[in-house]
């Protein structure tokens, strides 16, 4: 046994032996943590590092995306490395970093720290929220016109649209209620059925949950479920009405039985960050809210049901959003101000 | 299934092959990944000192690596019990997810007030949830000769349909949008052994199953069965040992070992339990238990080795343009050849013996 030890020892100091480090001291380069699932899912990552790569092009700062097949348990050794070689930015798309990463920016309080969809404390992290209420209100405006116009296969004459939400919590009903206050922006005598999956990984769930709105007269229901919400589009493939997907352009998942998509724009918040940063502009401390005004929500292009849709419902939500923007419309951000009248 | 014991012996050739063994798949691995870097334009020699840099250059490195290899160790010696008996068990996987999942919940449902104690039934609890998972392909095998690898890969799936379940519903954090459960109590968390590295007491208790496991195979009665039940099926029941109860055995402590993993993980590292908690630790274990020929200082290796192909693999992104894609080509070049590489040593053997 000395021998394997021996040789796996010798190994490794002829390995180490000559080592250098390949790290420019003078650039102070970006790093981006890829999220569980990694780059090539076809959604969060590859859309932040699409964000990512842009920024970097823009500003000529060096950067590289981080992948690992153990990111949820090395998240914390893999910051502290990018920090301990000098990393001015490190930004991370895992949820689970937060925890760490709010400890690790007091150790280094020369590097900038970002962290998504949640918000952490210190004067060096900055903390990225998608105002996912703004890009549910012209998603709820939408579905209140559609449900009533039964030129569109699929679409009966009750003014019944619905929302499925993967738990009741704050975060989810941000979602919830911009949703409902867009519909009720378009027709005030709109009925939306409210359900909780009380899961955001059970897709028969969903699926059969879908199903019974569409049973009591809904063409329209919004998913705001995670991996629940795949049952909820399957329903409406399955039923021939339609679904909302959410976060990322689920259009295609069944085309032409998801109306829309409510995104969140990651590129867009990641490459203005790189640019901030690279501007000497780090909104360290602050909590960046990224609504229509900064493109950072969005409705999707409606690949597969544009054709479906009459253009004057588009441009009224096309108003709708402008009105936002000018802030002559105020949604309700339910995060920020507790629970409104209309929904409780 | 015999011919993927060792046998544990004595002599000065045999050291060597045995440590060549284990160098071996390696150095066919960094062979083939050089060729691979060459093919895309990259120097071999530059990137392999930058991975050696980052998987040992430091002990903060060091440190890191050991974090990675944790996991492993358990899980390696989990599907080593087994291998040695020739059951082949592929289950250590869902064992220590919903070992993990078990300690956490104690973690964060037991009154804070226990303090430390907690700890305790925590991995108690995974111990149970561990053997119970695993002690019914056991038994399934043992009476009913139900094939252990069909049996254990599917509950593989169930683990992940119950702890998934439960990590999306009833054991959802309140606070959080993601899927994860609550943070165990503060001092419920096993100790960090060189802060800031994420390196924790698990690694201790990982050190303390290997050295217990080394002790059993060599040491105890049960031990010696169940190689002789691995070697020749047979001549064990032969000699009047009950192949259904070594069986049951062997699952029993794998899954008693994969569950205390699953709770070193959760306690340890990352302090709850979450969606993408194993990223398949349990079958990489099924290779550090290969390349460690079931041997505890082989499994230590493996780990090891693994546990900095797993860190430096990815910091090593930092600092070059090498993609995570090289090293999932190193690893599995490394599991291939570490089943390989047994065959050609009993060719070995065999023409040495003639």
């Amino acid at each position: 046994m000395m021998k394997t030890t021996i040789l796996a020892g010798a190994i490794a100091a002829l390995l180490t032996g000559a080592a250098t480090s390949a790290i420019a001291a003078d650039a102070k380069p970006a790093a981006l943590i890829i999220a569980q699932g990694g780059l090539g899912d076809g959604s969060w990552n590859d859309t932040a590092n699409k964000g990512f790569q842009a920024g970097l092009k823009k500003t000529g700062i060096e950067g590289r995306p981080i992948e690992s097949k153990d990111v949820v348990a090395q998240g914390e050794e893999i910051m502290r490395r990018a920090a301990d070689a000098g990393f001015g930015l490190i930004m991370s798309l895992e949820w689970i970093h937060g925890e760490p990463m709010e400890k690790l920016a007091k150790d280094y309080p020369d590097s900038g720290w970002v962290i998504m969809n949640q918000t952490r404390k210190g004067d060096n992290v900055a903390s990225v929220v998608f105002a996912e209420h703004e890009g549910s209100y012209l998603a709820g405006a939408l579905a209140a016109q559609v449900t009533t116009d039964t030129s569109i296969e699929g679409i009966n004459d009750k003014p019944i649209i619905g929302v499925i939400g993967g738990v009741k919590a704050p975060g989810i009903d941000k979602f919830i209620i911009g949703y409902i206050q867009g519909a009720k922006a378009i027709n005030p005598d709109i009925e939306v059925k409210v359900a909780y999956a009380d899961s955001f990984g059970d897709p028969a769930k969903g699926q059969q949950m879908a199903k019974a709105m569409f049973d009591e007269g809904a063409d329209i229901v919004y998913q705001v479920a995670g991996g629940t919400g795949i049952g909820i589009i399957e329903a409406a493939k399955a039923e021939g009405h339609y679904a909302i997907g959410v976060d990322t352009d689920q259009d295609g998942m069944a085309p032409g039985h998801v109306l829309t998509s409510m995104i969140k724009r990651v590129d867009v918040a990641v490459e203005n960050l790189v640019e901030n940063y690279a501007k000497g502009e780090f909104p360290g401390g602050e909590v960046l809210s990224f609504g229509l005004v900064e493109n950072g929500v969005a409705l999707s292009e409606m690949k597969h049901t544009k054709d479906r849709i009459p253009a004057a419902y588009l441009e009224k939500v096309a108003s709708m959003q402008a009105s936002i923007i000018k802030g002559e419309t105020k949604v309700w951000d339910v995060t920020a101000s507790g629970y409104p009248d209309f929904f409780k | 299934m015999v011919d993927m014991t060792a046998h544990q012996g004595g002599g000065g050739s045999e050291l060597f092959s045995r440590g060549f063994g284990l160098a071996f798949p390696f150095l066919v691995a960094i062979a083939v990944s050089a060729l691979m870097l060459l093919l895309i334009g990259e120097n071999p020699f530059d990137i392999f000192t930058l991975m050696a840099n980052e998987g040992f250059g430091s002990q903060r490195r060091i440190s890191a690596t050991l974090s990675a290899a944790t996991p492993l160790l358990f899980t390696g010696v989990a599907t080593a019990v087994c291998f040695r008996s020739g059951v082949f068990n592929v289950g250590v996987e869902g064992a220590f997810v919903l070992g993990g999942l078990a300690a956490a919940f104690i973690g964060f449902t037991a009154p804070a007030e226990w303090g430390a104690m907690i700890i305790l039934p925590a991995f108690l609890f995974a111990m149970i949830v561990g053997a119970f998972w695993l002690y019914v392909p056991g038994v399934l095998l043992a009476r009913l000769d139900v094939d252990e690898v069909v049996s254990t890969l599917m509950l593989n799936f169930v683990a992940f349909g119950i702890s998934g379940y439960l990590v999306n519903g009833p054991l959802l954090s309140e606070s959080s949008g993601n899927n994860v459960t609550p943070l165990v109590h503060e001092a419920a968390q096993l100790g960090r052994l060189l802060p800031p590295s994420t390196l924790h007491a698990g690694f201790f208790l990982g050190l303390f199953c290997l050295a217990a496991y080394a002790f059993w195979t060599r040491r105890t009665a049960d031990g010696f069965e169940a190689e002789l039940v691995g070697l020749n099926q047979r001549f064990s029941r032969a000699v009047g040992i009950s192949i259904p109860s070594v069986i049951i055995m062997v699952m029993l402590l794998s899954g008693i070992v994969s569950g205390l993993g699953g709770a070193s993980h959760a306690l340890g590292q990352l302090h709850r339990f979450s969606e993408g908690f194993s990223p398949g630790y349990g079958f990489t274990g099924m290779a550090v238990a290969l390349l460690g020929r079931n041997n505890a200082f082989g499994i230590l290796f493996g780990a090891v080795l693994f546990g900095a192909l797993a860190s430096a693999g990815t910091t090593v992104q930092l600092f070059s343009d090498i993609p995570l894609d090289l090293v999932n080509i190193i690893e599995g070049t490394v599991m291939i050849f570490a089943v390989v590489e047994l065959g050609r040593i009993t060719l070995f053997r065999r023409r040495r013996a003639t």
